[in-house]
């Protein structure tokens, strides 16, 4: 259906407070408007009309048609070119994941499994005696960024900064709706990370680590090496999706726990379920809310006709609790046998860093609820989720029952 | 009961040999392999619950 400007359901969707308890909008969008297309422009405020794609079957066809559906020309986030691999189509794409894939690969993430968990342990022990964290700020933030930062051998000293580009590209501190401001934050910020990785890849020139960035300038596709261009690609693309989204998952899943100890205690009693717990709670929160597309050629979907350029966004929350597909959607059910959950992506651009990111989302909840079995939020505290990405500013946890 | 991997549409979610290790495998760029297709009848639960769970629908069952 066509949409009116008062009830545009892309303002709903990303509303200041939406993200908080976001299967309000995501049910309202489902029963509503599951393919709503309206002419008021799109919420990052590039023109052309802009549509929302809310059920399981329509995102899981989405996601896999870029031939329709593209995520070639969707992001504007400080970048002068395209991202390596989200902003290219197949089958260009293919030859990046094929370079990509296997640094990121089951097996290898396995083998970082032990000195990932003796870390959260380190993160744990410097507030552990204090009875109390704040801890989005103490834990979720430091710990994947540290991995990350030990996975690439760039130094923890550039942590900072790395933080601070990450909150200027993702949620820039200006005015909402603010759109000029925004974009002059992320221009400004996106020349401040390509210097930066052109002189990280300057000094792997001249000498080797053991980390990624001189493992990708040793790579080749078809026998060429990578330019220089589409090794900052990447690195752009790695320091952004790399950095925030664990922090916000582990937000989500602590915050979710910390009021449901009926959930937590099963995970407490028994840490074989910690596997189905990530799964189900990646389902339940799903902590990136959407993703962006643009529509390539014409095509139908629900009813609606969508028209080239229009600006799409990609409810993945929203199919995250569509009946159609999971039975009692609204139920966290840690024995819900099949599910399908779209929280990392489906079809070629499938999140590249979803076997990294398992592994650190659940060796973290394995540690935290081994050594912190019982915590809550104090009463009166006050937090906020930010939209698209959901993180919380600040998470205060008290330990211990009572 | 056979089961069988369909390689172009598997995109690596590694969610059918983290549910079935007996069943599928993973090879270096996380994409599934199946052990063996022939399997046997205690390692159907498992091939299944790893067929329902692949995003890309890349596993089918098949009774002969
Ligand atoms: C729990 C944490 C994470 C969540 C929820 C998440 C979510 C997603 C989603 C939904 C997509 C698909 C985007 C689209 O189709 O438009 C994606 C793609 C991607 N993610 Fe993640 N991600 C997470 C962690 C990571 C990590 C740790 C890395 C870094 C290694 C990473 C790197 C990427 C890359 C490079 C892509 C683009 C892949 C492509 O276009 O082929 N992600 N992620
Ligand atoms: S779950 Fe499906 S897509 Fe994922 S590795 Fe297995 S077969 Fe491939």
């Amino acid at each position: 259906m066509d949409v009116q400007p008062d009830t545009d359901p892309a303002m709903v969707l990303f509303s200041p407070d939406a993200a908080d308890e976001p299967h309000k909008p995501y049910r309202h969008l489902l029963e509503q408007c599951p393919v709503a297309r309206s002419d008021n422009g799109s919420i990052s405020g590039a023109a052309g009309a802009s549509v929302l794609i809310s059920r399981f079957e329509d995102l899981n066809w989405a996601l896999k048609h870029p031939e329709f559906i593209s995520s070639e020309d969707a992001v504007a986030i400080g970048n002068d070119r395209p991202l390596i691999p989200l902003q290219i189509d197949p089958p260009e794409h293919a030859k990046y994941r094929r370079l990509l894939d296997p640094e990121f690969s089951p097996k290898k993430m396995a083998a970082l499994e032990p000195d990932f968990r003796v870390l959260v342990n380190q993160v744990i022990d410097q507030f552990l005696d204090r009875g109390e964290c704040d801890f989005h700020e103490d834990f979720a933030t430091p710990l994947p960024s540290t991995f990350f930062l030990r996975l690439t051998a760039l130094p923890l000293s550039d942590l900072p900064v790395f933080l601070q580009w990450r909150d200027n590209i993702i949620r820039p501190d200006v005015e909402p709706g603010d759109f000029d401001a925004a974009a002059e934050i992320r221009a400004a910020t996106g020349k401040e990370i390509y210097a930066y990785f052109e002189r990280a890849l300057d000094d792997r020139t001249a000498q080797r680590d053991h980390g990624l960035l001189s493992r990708l300038l040793d790579a080749e596709i078809e026998g060429h090496s990578l330019t220089r261009e589409e090794l900052l690609d990447i690195c752009y693309l790695l320091i952004i999706a790399g950095l925030d989204t664990v922090t916000a998952t582990l937000d989500c899943m602590i915050h979710f726990l910390a009021r449901h100890p009926d959930e937590r205690r099963r995970l407490v009693e028994d840490p074989t379920l910690s596997p189905v717990v990530v799964e189900e709670l990646m389902r339940f929160e799903t902590p990136v809310m959407v993703t962006a597309r643009t529509v390539k050629q014409d095509v139908t979907l629900g009813d609606v006709e969508l028209r080239a350029g229009d600006n799409v966004t990609l409810v993945l929350g929203a199919g995250n609790i569509d009946a159609e597909e999971f039975r009692e959607p609204e139920t966290v059910d840690f024995d819900r046998g099949r599910n399908r959950h779209l929280a990392f992506g489906a079809g070629p651009h499938r999140c590249l860093g979803s076997h990294l990111a398992r592994l650190e989302v659940r060796v973290a909840l394995e540690e935290w609820h081994r050594r912190i079995p019982d915590y809550r939020i104090p009463d009166g505290a006050e937090f906020h989720f930010s939209p698209g990405i959901r993180q919380t500013d600040t998470l205060p946890l008290v330990f211990g029952s009572g | 009961m056979k089961v069988r991997v369909d390689a172009a549409t598997c995109q690596g979610h590694g969610r059918c040999y983290a549910l079935a290790p007996d069943v599928f495998e993973s090879d270096d760029h996380g994409h599934c392999m199946v052990i063996d297709a022939e399997l046997t009848p205690e390692q159907e639960a498992a091939a299944r619950a790893g067929a329902d769970n692949c995003p890309e629908d890349a596993i089918t069952l098949t009774d002969d």
